[in-house]
């Protein structure tokens, strides 16, 4: 199999990444009638297979589950998901070949094993769905000609999916068409339809293609979203420890601050998350996500082209073949950094105190919210896509670090992104040694606005105040996010 | 004169920038016990918390403990709301969460909780099971915490704060939500404990109280004011009967002479079965009363009525004339009818505003995601209005006091005129006051058409419209019955 993308001539690439339109809820009236009295076959029963299955069932439509026979024979989690919420559960042979929708809910490794053994059994005409990618253009599955590809990702972790739902609301969802492989033009209704089965048309729904949905979350994941997160709550919590403050106020500034922190970020984009700070303290951040810019727009760039080139994928595929030694290894060190073993401690860190201690993250996250999405848009990929994978999905990633810290993020996430995060982080930590030398307390540990008397310079405060408001990210994120306003608050602690 | 337990002077405290306590003083000698009662509203649960340490106050609150006591020196709080979080720590859930069956667990199990208390309070496991057997919970060991029910996590509060047995123990509302069974035996255990030297205040506004209560207080204008007995306390002041909103008036579209018919229901958690061989028929225009011990299944059966509960799907239940599982969605099923559960209440948007709550029923939303058309907005006034919560109209619905917390989501119930009501325990901590008034109210909407299924654990407090009752047990139908005017 080939790499589907780099198939493509170049304008074909530039039109597939270009797809980005932000739905209009009057589009989705027709409901879930495309899908009304059709059967559908969910293949997998974890997490997002579980909640989106009980949401469809929810909505009038006909599910059962599909898994490999062992599963079914040795009763194992996915099988008792499947049955315990009384599903309909069969092998592949008994259900796919009169299903009409196929949803492919599997991890992303699994796919090629799965779509080989399900695609002989789907009948004439069906349709096959994926909440990801990867599948199809880095690993260049090519699917029989008779059959509908479509993808629906829902933009948050399943369980949230069916919270969302059961309140009547819904999570942002990601939907799209392989222009490969529409033949009867029907993919774009189906998909709409399935997506407001599970609740996704209330709370925003981008169009994508296959191609910029893999490009940018690959890109995403690697560098804003868990890469950058991880190696700055590495390098914030060994700074402050070598700088005497307590290692178990360090470690607890670092893991819940970055959900604290991030929460900004999530209701108001990163001007929101700036403004939380004092005058002078924002001029500051202002200044060190400035110069973090510049120091690391060289490494988001060179994830942003392996990504475009398809040399990630073929390195990480590699690593797929060799048992993955290398992500088992570097998951391995993870957990033995001194933050992760560094439990937090019993002190009381308010709200505020969050943003007046930890300057240096709040400047952190802007630097690479706005690099990840500057990169991605520079790359041809549209700003509605890369504000999904960037400042969107950085607060769920920062709850899964509130909870359990790194090895939890590392857990929640794909073993694709989680590979990516190494990559990133074994990258970025030498690159930054020399800034991380001028770090001090003032900007991590201690309060920034202690034995300042907070006067600041009208121009300047106007300066920054209008860059960061301005910038590209805050437009396009003001627009989607009114979309999203009733989405609850996540919050651990 | 020993010096008193707990000695209050000159105490101020505010709630949201309102007075609620001003100069108030307070003294508890060894041996008393106290009822703190009153209107709701008037401040107990904050000065209960400030006793506890738990809530920012100005002035005095000196606590000496008896030395001689063999009881921890410890001042211990129970809430009228129960919490517990899921193992990643963080409070996430939905009302509907205990129906979904998840095979990673979310919550600790009652028995692993129980072990994690006595590990951080330094307690002996096997002193615990003395307060299990009591309330009949002795079974429930491998249960998860986000299984039981809202009486049973209420027991599982109140287990804890027995079995730590500190000298000073406040309970708020400490019988929302038991059976009768239990709080028979909760008052034994009172009576028993303070004998050994624990001193109780209960805030409460119920008949039956321990006979170890042996003072009695409110609070008014911000002050306490001491009586002789419970009669000596204020009662909530009785509702001016008002006219029910024309459109209320109306007999709702009635979808099918059969609301719900269920067969030989059951329903399974691996090797647990929750519901037995159910059979039951809810006829349109019937009034029922819905009853049975904690954990009996009364919430687990609405469920099925209600579309929240997947194994529905493969039951014998036909619901407003049409088969379950026939292509209708969950949100056609609700359409029908309005719901009031303290599982809804405990998992309610909590930044939903008193209007927002009350809109949210025309769409069955837990918080509001519309724009409301002028119509839909005269409604919510008039509602309002019926329900004397109009100055409430913009403040948070969680700020506001239970009892108003209670009327706002029974205007939400009924906001849309449904065909079938379900009460699911609708008056849980109101007083006889309150409760009188609640259902006084269910009353008056129930003349026009509706059909209702009622949830109650005592008898002398019932909406008078009902006329027939269905008894569960241990998952089982007891008794399904027309009530004569005897049990009135």
């Amino acid at each position: 199999m080939a790499n589907y993308f780099n198939t493509l001539p170049l304008r074909e690439k530039l039109n597939q990444l270009g797809v980005a339109e932000f739905m209009d809820r009057t589009e989705f009236a027709d409901g879930v009638n495309a899908l009304k009295g059709k059967k559908i076959v969910v293949v997998g029963c974890g997490a997002q297979g579980l909640n989106q299955g009980l949401n469809l069932r929810d909505s009038g439509l006909d599910v059962s589950y599909t898994l490999r026979k062992e599963a079914i024979e040795q009763k194992r989690d996915s099988w008792k998901n499947a049955t315990d919420n009384n599903f309909k559960v069969g092998t592949y042979e008994e259900l796919i070949p009169n299903a009409d929708l196929v949803i492919n809910l599997t991890p992303d490794k699994q796919h090629t094993s799965v779509i080989k053994a399900i695609m002989p059994l789907m009948k004439q005409g069906a349709t096959l769905s994926y909440s990801h990618g990867f599948n199809i253009v880095e690993e260049g599955m090519e699917i029989r000609k008779d059959l509908t590809v479509i993808m629906v990702a829902p933009k948050c972790p399943g369980s949230e999916v069916r919270a969302e739902y059961l309140r009547g609301f819904g999570v942002p969802t990601l939907i799209a068409v392989h222009p490969e492989n529409d033949p009867q033009g029907k993919g774009l209704v189906e998909a709409k339809a399935y997506c407001v089965g599970t609740g996704g048309h209330k709370a925003g729904v981008l169009r994508s293609s296959f191609v910029a949905e893999v490009k940018s979350d690959l890109m995403g994941e690697q560098t804003i979203l868990c890469g950058l997160l991880q190696t700055g709550s590495i390098l914030s919590f060994d700074k402050m420890v070598e700088k005497g403050i307590d290692p178990g106020y360090a470690s607890k500034l670092v893991q819940y601050g970055v959900e604290v922190i991030t929460e900004a970020l999530k209701q108001g984009g990163i001007t929101a998350m700036m403004d939380r700070l004092s005058n002078v303290a924002k001029i500051k951040a202002f200044e060190v996500a400035d110069e973090l810019k510049t120091i690391m727009r060289p490494l988001f760039q060179k994830h942003q082209d392996d990504i475009m080139s398809g040399e990630f994928s073929r390195v990480m595929m590699e690593d797929w073949a060799n048992n993955d030694k290398n992500l088992l290894t570097w998951r391995a060190e993870t957990g033995e950094t001194a933050f992760e073993k560094t439990p937090a401690g019993d002190v009381k860190i308010g709200d505020q105190e969050y943003f007046d201690n930890a300057l240096f993250m709040v400047a952190y996250i802007k630097a690479g919210v706005e690099l990840a999405f500057e990169t991605m848009v520079e790359a041809g990929i549209k700003p509605e896509s890369a504000y999904y994978e960037s400042l969107h999905e950085t607060p769920l990633i920062a709850n899964t670090i509130a909870r359990k810290k790194l090895f939890e993020m590392n857990r929640v996430i794909s073993d694709t992104a989680e590979y990516g995060c190494y990559l990133f982080d074994h990258a970025c930590k030498p690159l930054l040694a020399n800034f991380m030398k001028t770090v001090d307390t003032d900007i991590i540990g201690k309060n920034y606005n202690d034995g300042k008397d907070g006067a600041v310079d009208n121009k300047t405060l106007i300066a920054v105040n209008d860059a960061i408001r301005t910038h590209p990210v805050e437009k396009v994120g003001s627009v989607l996010r009114k979309a999203m306003t009733a989405m609850k608050t996540i919050k651990t602690v | 004169m020993p010096k008193p337990l707990v000695n209050i002077t000159n105490l101020n405290l505010e709630y949201q920038q309102n007075e609620v306590l001003k100069g108030l003083n307070w003294q508890i000698f060894y041996g008393e016990n106290w009822l703190l009662g009153g209107k709701s509203g008037s401040g107990k649960t904050s000065l209960a918390r400030a006793i506890a340490g738990l809530e920012k106050s100005s002035g005095d609150i000196e606590i000496n403990f008896d030395p001689s006591s063999v009881l921890p020196k410890q001042v211990v709080f129970v809430s009228s709301w129960y919490q517990f979080t899921n193992l990643e720590g963080d409070r996430n859930f939905y009302y509907q969460q205990r129906y979904n069956k998840h095979q990673q667990n979310d919550t600790l199990t009652v028995y692993a909780e129980l072990l994690k208390f006595a590990q951080e309070e330094a307690l002996d496991i096997d002193d615990v099971s003395y307060y299990l057997d009591l309330f009949g919970f002795s079974n429930s060991k491998n249960t998860q915490l986000i299984e039981l029910s809202s009486g049973e996590n209420k027991k599982m509060q109140l287990i804890k704060a027995l079995w730590l047995k500190p000298q000073l123990l406040i309970i708020d509302q400490p019988y929302t939500g038991l059976d009768a069974a239990s709080r028979k035996n909760l008052n034994r255990v009172f009576d028993d404990l303070t004998s050994q030297g624990l001193h109780l205040i209960l805030i409460s506004n119920d008949d039956e109280l321990p006979d170890c209560i042996n003072r009695f207080a409110e609070i008014k204008n911000s002050r306490l004011v001491i009586v002789n007995n419970k009669e000596g306390i204020t009662k909530e002041e009785t509702r001016i009967k008002k006219v029910l909103p024309y459109f209320l008036q109306q007999a709702p579209d009635i979808s099918a002479k059969s609301m719900v018919r269920m067969n030989n229901v059951n329903v399974k958690y691996g090797d647990k079965q929750v519901l037995h061989n159910v059979s039951w028929e809810v006829k349109a225009g019937e009034k029922w009363l819905l009853q049975g011990p904690n954990g009996s299944g009364k919430s687990t059966l609405l469920s099925l009525i209600n579309g929240d509960h997947p194994q529905a799907y493969t039951s014998d239940i036909y619901l407003f004339g049409k088969k379950r599982g026939s292509g209708e969605s969950i949100w056609d099923i609700k359409e029908h009818l309005g719901i009031i559960s303290p599982e809804l209440h405990w998992y309610f948007d909590s930044t939903a505003r008193v209007w927002q709550s009350v809109a949210s029923g025309f769409y069955d939303s837990i918080g509001l995601f519309h724009d409301l058309t002028h119509d839909k907005q005269r409604k919510v006034d008039e509602v309002l209005e019926f329900f004397d919560l109009k100055e409430y109209k913009y403040e948070l619905l969680n700020t506001l006091p239970l009892g108003k917390q209670r009327l706002v989501l029974l205007a939400r119930t009924i906001i849309k005129n449904p065909e079938l009501l379900i009460l699911d325990e609708p008056c849980q901590g109101l007083d006889a006051v309150q409760t009188q008034h609640f259902n006084d109210i269910v009353d008056e909407l129930c003349t026009h058409g509706k059909t209702l299924i009622y949830v109650g654990h005592f008898e002398t407090q019932l909406p008078t419209c009902i006329e027939k009752r269905i008894i569960l047990k241990n998952g089982r139908v007891e008794a399904i019955e027309s009530l004569t005017e005897s049990i009135f």
